[in-house]
C-alpha cells in the first residue's frame, strides 16, 4: 500500500447557516488519482478550494508532510500551494500574458527560477499539452479547450505533487471536453497525484483509482469505480447515478 | 473684424514668446503634477486594498484600520475642496502655520500632484476592485503572496483600465492650473492676464489663449490614445515553430503508475 501524502480529517465549513462541508474525512495516496462526484450543490468545490485554501475550513485538519497546514503561517501556506496546484473551471489564466509568461511567471517569481530555465520548462509542458504552438498568444485569444491545457501546463510547470482539478470541463463547449480529458488520463498514467471533481462519468470510471460520492457535505459513498458504479452501496449512490445516466 | 485680427497679430506679436512661455509652464506643472499625482494614487491605492484577515494579530488590523481612515480623509479632504483656495491655503498657510516659506514653484508642483493623487487613489482602487476575481484565485493557487499577487497580476491589469482616467487627469490639469495663477505662478493663464492688463485687449487674447489651451488637450488626447493602441499589443499572434528546446529539457519525473506499488 503506497503511502498518503494528504491527509483530510473532520473538515468543516460553514457559509454562515449554510453547513457545506460536514465532518470530511479522506487520505490521498501517491500516484493516485480521485475522483469526486455528486450533483450541484453538494459541497465539491468548496472541498477542493478547502484543500488548497482559498477557503479557510472552520476546523478539521489538512495533513500535509506531517503538518497541518490549517495551522501554517502565510509563507508556509503559499509554499504549500507552491505543492498542490489547482486547475480551475474557468481558467483563471492571467489575461494580461501570453501563453509562455502565464507558464513562467510562477517559476521566476515564486520558484525564482531563471527566465530561460523557466522557459524551457514551460515550453516543455506545454508541449505535453500540445499548446507549444501558442506561445505568444493572449488568452483571449484561445478557444476553451486551449485555455483549459495551458492551465493545466501552468500548474504542471510549477511540478506539484498534487494537481487539484475543478470540474476542468464543465465551461467547455462539447467538443473540446475531449482534448482536455485526453491530457488528464495522459497525466494519470504518467503517475500524478490528481483529485479531480467532475461529472464526466466515462472519464471518473476509466481514470480513477478511486471515486467519491458526495451529497449534502458528506462523503456518501467511496470506493473503486467498478465497485461503486456498477454496485453502490447506499441507495443514494445509486440514485444519482441513475438520475446521472437519464440526463 | 478688421480690428480683432489687427488685436491678434498685436498681442501674438508682442507676447508671442510670454504666452508660449506660460504654455510651457502649464505643461510642465500638469506633466510633473499627474506623473507624481499617478504615483501617489497607485501608492493609496495599493495601500487602501491591502488585505487583512481576522487571522491576524490585532496590532496588525489596528494599523490597517489607521492608514485607511488617514488615507481616505486624505482623499476626502483635497477631491472634497477647490484647487484654487487649497493652493492660496497650503501657499501661505505653509508660511504663517510653520514658518515654511515653500517656492511658489515647489507650492505649484506639490499642489497639483497632491491633488490629481487624491482622484487617482479612488480610479486606482476601484480598478484594482474590479480586476476578476479568478485572476487573484490563479495566482494564489500557484503560491503567490499578497505582493506578487499585486504587482505581477492585478496592476499590471488595472494599470491597462486606470489610463483612460490618467490620461482625462492629465487633461484636466492643464486646464485646471489656471487657478495657480493666485500664488503668480506664469501660468497661460497668468500670461493672458499679463498681457489684457498692458494692452486691454480682453477677447483677442482670450482667442489665442483658448486656442493654446485646446491644441494642448487634444494633443495630449490624441498622445493618450496612441499609448492606449500601443499597450495593447498586436490584435493576431504568431503560431510559434515546433520548439525544439522543450524536446531537450529534462524529462517528466513522476513516477509510472506501475512502480508505485498497489494496495
Ligand atoms: N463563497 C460562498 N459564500 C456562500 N455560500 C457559498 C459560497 N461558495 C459556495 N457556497 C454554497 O456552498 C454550497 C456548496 O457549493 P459548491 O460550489 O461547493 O457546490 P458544488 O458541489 O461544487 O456544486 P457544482 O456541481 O454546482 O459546482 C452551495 O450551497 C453554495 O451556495
Ligand atoms: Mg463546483
Amino acid at each position: 500500500m503506497s503511502q498518503s501524502i494528504l491527509k483530510i480529517s473532520h473538515l468543516q465549513k460553514s457559509f454562515g447557516q449554510n453547513h457545506v462541508l460536514k465532518d470530511l474525512d479522506f487520505s490521498v495516496r501517491r500516484g493516485n488519482v480521485i475522483s469526486i462526484i455528486g450533483s450541484s450543490g453538494s459541497g465539491k468545490s468548496t472541498l477542493l478550494r478547502c484543500i488548497n485554501l482559498l477557503e479557510t475550513p472552520d476546523s478539521g485538519s489538512i495533513i500535509y508532510q506531517n503538518k497541518d497546514v490549517l495551522k501554517a503561517s502565510n509563507s508556509e501556506v503559499n509554499a504549500y500551494r507552491t505543492r498542490v496546484g489547482m486547475v480551475f473551471q474557468n481558467f483563471n489564466l492571467f489575461s494580461h500574458l501570453t501563453v509562455l509568461k502565464n507558464c513562467t511567471l510562477g517559476l521566476t517569481s515564486i520558484l525564482k527560477i531563471k527566465k530561460d530555465e523557466a522557459e524551457k520548462r514551460a515550453s516543455f509542458y506545454l508541449q505535453k499539452v500540445e499548446m507549444s504552438a501558442f506561445v505568444n498568444a493572449k488568452p483571449h485569444q484561445l478557444s476553451g479547450g486551449q485555455k483549459q491545457r495551458v492551465a493545466i501546463a501552468r500548474a504542471l510547470a510549477m511540478e506539484p505533487e498534487i494537481l487539484l482539478f475543478d470540474e476542468p470541463t464543465s465551461a467547455l463547449d462539447p467538443q473540446m471536453v475531449g482534448e482536455v480529458l485526453a491530457v488528464m488520463s495522459q497525466l494519470a498514467l504518467e503517475g500524478l497525484t490528481m483529485l479531480v471533481v467532475t461529472h464526466e462519468m466515462a472519464f471518473a470510471k476509466e481514470v480513477s483509482d478511486e471515486i467519491i460520492f458526495m451529497k449534502d457535505g458528506i462523503i456518501w459513498e467511496q470506493g473503486k469505480p467498478n465497485q461503486l458504479m456498477q454496485n453502490p452501496q447506499r441507495p443514494e449512490t445509486s440514485e444519482f447515478l441513475t438520475r446521472f445516466r437519464q440526463c | 473684424m478688421e480690428q480683432f485680427y489687427l488685436g491678434l497679430v498685436k498681442s501674438w506679436t508682442r507676447y508671442g514668446n510670454s504666452y508660449l512661455l506660460g504654455a510651457r509652464n502649464t505643461l510642465l506643472i500638469s506633466l510633473v503634477g499627474t506623473f507624481f499625482g499617478c504615483l501617489i494614487g497607485f501608492a493609496v491605492g495599493v495601500l487602501r486594498t491591502l488585505p487583512i484577515s481576522p487571522k491576524d494579530k490585532w496590532q496588525k488590523r489596528f494599523l490597517n484600520r489607521l492608514l485607511n481612515i488617514f488615507l481616505s480623509t486624505y482623499v476626502e479632504l483635497f477631491r472634497g475642496t477647490p484647487m484654487i483656495v487649497q493652493s492660496v491655503f497650503i501657499y501661505y498657510g505653509a508660511r504663517i502655520a510653520f514658518n515654511l516659506s515653500m517656492s511658489m514653484w515647489t507650492a505649484a508642483f506639490f499642489i497639483v500632484s497632491i491633488n490629481t493623487g487624491a482622484y487617482m487613489a479612488e480610479t486606482v482602487r476601484g480598478g484594482i476592485l474590479s480586476v476578476d476575481q479568478g485572476q487573484t484565485e490563479g495566482a494564489k493557487a500557484l503560491g503567490m503572496n499578497h505582493s506578487q499577487t499585486m504587482f505581477l497580476v492585478l496592476l499590471p491589469q488595472a494599470f491597462r483600465n486606470i489610463i483612460p482616467q490618467i490620461g482625462n487627469n492629465f487633461i484636466v490639469n492643464i486646464k485646471d492650473t489656471s487657478v495657480l495663477s493666485v500664488i503668480s505662478i506664469t501660468d497661460l493663464f497668468f500670461v493672458h492676464k499679463s498681457v489684457v492688463g498692458s494692452l486691454y485687449l480682453y477677447f483677442e487674447s482670450a482667442t489665442i489663449t483658448m486656442v493654446i489651451y485646446l491644441t494642448m488637450t487634444t494633443t495630449a488626447a490624441w498622445a493618450l490614445r496612441h499609448l492606449e493602441g500601443r499597450l495593447d499589443g498586436p490584435q493576431h499572434y504568431d503560431l510559434a515553430a515546433i520548439d525544439t528546446l522543450a524536446q531537450t529539457s529534462g524529462l517528466l519525473s513522476y513516477k509510472a503508475k506501475g512502480e508505485v506499488g498497489h494496495d
